[in-house]
């Protein structure tokens, strides 16, 4: 499990068995978890239950594909609740008004909405920190307002009943299922674009933004073109999402679809599973959105379970800022041998390093 | 004519009061570089600490500010100190937006669980009475809202302008290492400065709590066309943002004319957009807007 924060300090320490066995850990528990994943609907967990995995994977594919962002480049967007909503709504829109088959929708309203979000991007994205989280809110307090007015097209406050994709014979059961290796299937690509991306000259460009945007201009990164890019790739996966979430639940609602706690689940699961590592978000969406579904089925309608995901928020961003992941990697470290501060690598062998560095280096460019 | 005068009219109190709450903002960001989310969370608090008095008592709900203004100073100073000053300054700007809006949420739900979901609205005895203003009908406690609003930023100004409090505090905001230097307590001016912006939202919660129908998730409708306010006027800039909220505050009560309130509210929006696209540092702001 390479991730973004591994460093050259944990692969020079330790000795070979310790770090593949290491290795072999973390490989058997992302296969462990990905089969637990994929036999969970075989087990007969029941319709309820059923719909909850729904749920949390939809979760996990909106918290992922919020990561492209604030994992790579460490823009913290709390309005990406509106590109859900507007892949949910342009789903919906054109199968009931244009007629197009469900599927097509899906993947022509994800394609619309990272058109939509190039203009988006270029503005929010030419100013950096705070005044970038302002306008990722005030996109989704537009995009409510929109949805709202305009009900001649969106069915304003009343909704908009998406038909569903499977016909009249599919039950519930059936469709619950479906839509879970669906979702499943979405957060496998997405999972596997992060990692390209990750493993590229791209990311590492992205990267270079995230820890210090000033130098990696300096250094010839062209910094607003890789920010836009990763951008509408965030866009268009988050609609994805949106999108297949609309086709499964069948009604949007512009309240919910447009919600500024969606966007705030997605940057708190990202937070909690860590924004720097692959499997972080998904993670972080299975905590909070068994969390989430546990308190509304407990509490029901009061508005406890926003004090719950408020302290929970505060509690992750004051005390661990970097996830669980991270904080578990640093846990495993501790079983090496520890890190010395001096380099126990002569001189030649760092230069043989080198001499194989720079050989990759021109060999690739 | 008599509907364009009491809309101009309506706009300026309306501006006013924004004026007030994004002074407070402003002053976040100035002494911290924090995006304060949970202002209009803090507002919306005040505002049922106003309805929750009056209804109470029977007192008049004005009279709330005399506990209200400095327990939001202490809560104020508070938040600072044992909040905010524990994050990282690498990535304070980020999270500290996080940390607000987790107070936020933390508000807006306690409030929906003490107070429950229903709206509220404080029954005063000038409620209904209202004033001729140029052929203009213009409810009493708007004016009373106005007036605490103005009252309210003009000692703000004498403050900052005339203290030794406000010497330093501007000094922390215009540069917090120099101001270190020359002797200003900067810690503690920052948690100061923090306590007077949550004053400020004390005030502004119960002017609004006068002439408004409230609950818990109003707040949301307020922390959007403040934030706009503040990155149109400049972030950073008193009266950048005063100016900036007056402007938008009139064109929005204009704009209800024709186009209704839902879709006039998209012009704090489109106005926000078009300051990112044109001039991203404001119309009022100094060099720190770019760089936050």
């Amino acid at each position: 499990m390479r991730n973004a924060s591994d460093t050259a300090t944990t692969s020079a320490s330790g000795s070979p068995t310790v770090v593949r066995v290491i290795r072999g850990v973390q490989v058997l528990a992302v296969v462990a978890a990905a089969i637990g994943v994929l036999v969970f609907p075989q087990t007969g967990p029941g319709p309820f239950i059923m719909s909850v995995g729904v749920v949390i994977l939809s979760y996990a594919c909106m918290a992922t594909g919020w990561n492209f962002v604030g994992g790579f480049t460490g823009y913290i967007s709390l309005g990406h609740a509106a590109f859900t909503g507007l892949g949910g709504y342009l789903v919906g829109l054109l199968i009931l008004r244009a007629d197009v088959p469900s599927w097509i929708a899906l993947v022509l309203a994800a394609v619309i909405v990272a058109v939509l979000s190039i203009p988006i991007g270029f503005a929010s994205l030419r100013v950096r920190g705070a005044s970038f989280v302002i306008m990722s809110l005030a996109l989704v307090l537009i995009m409510l307002l929109i949805f709202q007015s305009w009900s001649d097209v969106t069915g304003g406050s009343n909704g908009l009943r998406v038909p569903r994709p499977f016909g009249p014979e599919v039950l519930r059961p059936e469709q619950h299922e479906r839509f879970y290796y669906l979702h499943v299937l979405l957060l496998v690509i997405m999972l596997v674009a992060w990692w390209a991306i990750d493993r590229s000259r791209f990311g590492a460009g992205l990267k270079a933004i995230r820890e210090d945007e000033d130098k990696a201009q300096s250094l010839g990164i062209p910094t607003f073109g890789y920010k836009l890019s990763v951008y509408v790739i965030s866009a268009f996966f988050t609609a994805l999402a949106g999108g297949l979430y609309a086709l499964w639940f069948g009604f949007l609602d512009p309240i919910f679809q447009f919600s500024i706690l969606t966007g705030s689940y997605m940057v708190l699961m990202s937070l909690l599973g860590g924004i720097r590592s692959l499997f972080g978000p998904a993670l972080g969406a299975a905590i909070v959105g068994y969390a989430i579904e546990f308190f509304k089925a407990q509490y029901g309608d009061t508005q406890f379970h926003l004090v719950a995901l408020g302290l929970l928020l505060g509690l992750v961003v004051l005390f661990m800022p970097e996830g669980i992941l991270p904080s578990l990697g640093r846990l495993l470290d501790r079983l090496r041998p520890s890190a010395t501060s001096i380099r126990e690598e002569s001189a030649e062998e760092l230069a043989n390093k080198r001499a194989v560095l720079v050989g990759d280096n021109g060999g690739a460019s | 004519m008599d509907l364009l005068v009491q809309s101009l009219i309506l706009g300026l109190l309306l501006g006013g009061l924004y004026a007030l709450l994004a002074a407070g903002l402003t002053l976040y960001f100035g002494v911290m570089r924090v995006v304060m989310i949970a202002h209009s969370a803090f507002l919306i608090l005040a505002a049922y600490l106003a309805w929750w008095f009056s209804s109470s008592t029977g007192l008049d709900p004005l009279l709330s500010l005399v506990f209200t203004v400095p327990a939001f100073f202490v809560l104020g100073v508070l938040v600072q100190r044992v909040l905010i000053a524990r994050l990282k300054p690498a990535t304070l700007t980020m999270m500290s937006v996080l940390l607000t809006f987790a107070i936020a949420l933390t508000i807006e739900g306690l409030l929906g669980f003490v107070f429950s979901g229903t709206q509220r609205r404080i029954q005063l005895p000038y409620s209904g009475a209202s004033l001729e203003v140029f052929g203009a009908r213009i409810a009493v406690v708007k004016l009373i809202a106005f007036a605490l609003a103005a009252v309210a930023l003009a000692v703000l100004y004498v403050v900052l302008k005339a203290t030794r409090f406000g010497q330093s505090l501007r000094a922390t905001i215009q540069n917090s290492e120099a101001a270190a230097l020359v002797g200003i307590d900067t810690k503690k001016v920052a948690g100061y400065g923090f306590g007077v912006g949550l004053a400020t939202a004390a005030v502004g919660g119960t002017a609004l709590s006068l002439d408004a129908t409230i609950y818990p998730s109003l707040h949301w409708h307020w922390i959007g066309p403040l934030m706009a306010i503040i990155v149109v006027g400049g972030l950073g800039s008193v009266p950048g943002a005063a100016a900036a909220a007056m402007v938008l505050g009139v064109s929005q009560s204009l704009l209800q004319i024709p186009m209704g309130t839902t879709w006039a509210q998209t012009i704090f929006y489109i106005v926000l957009f078009a300051t990112l696209v044109f001039r991203p540092h404001g119309f009022f702001g100094g060099r720190l807007a770019q760089r936050f």
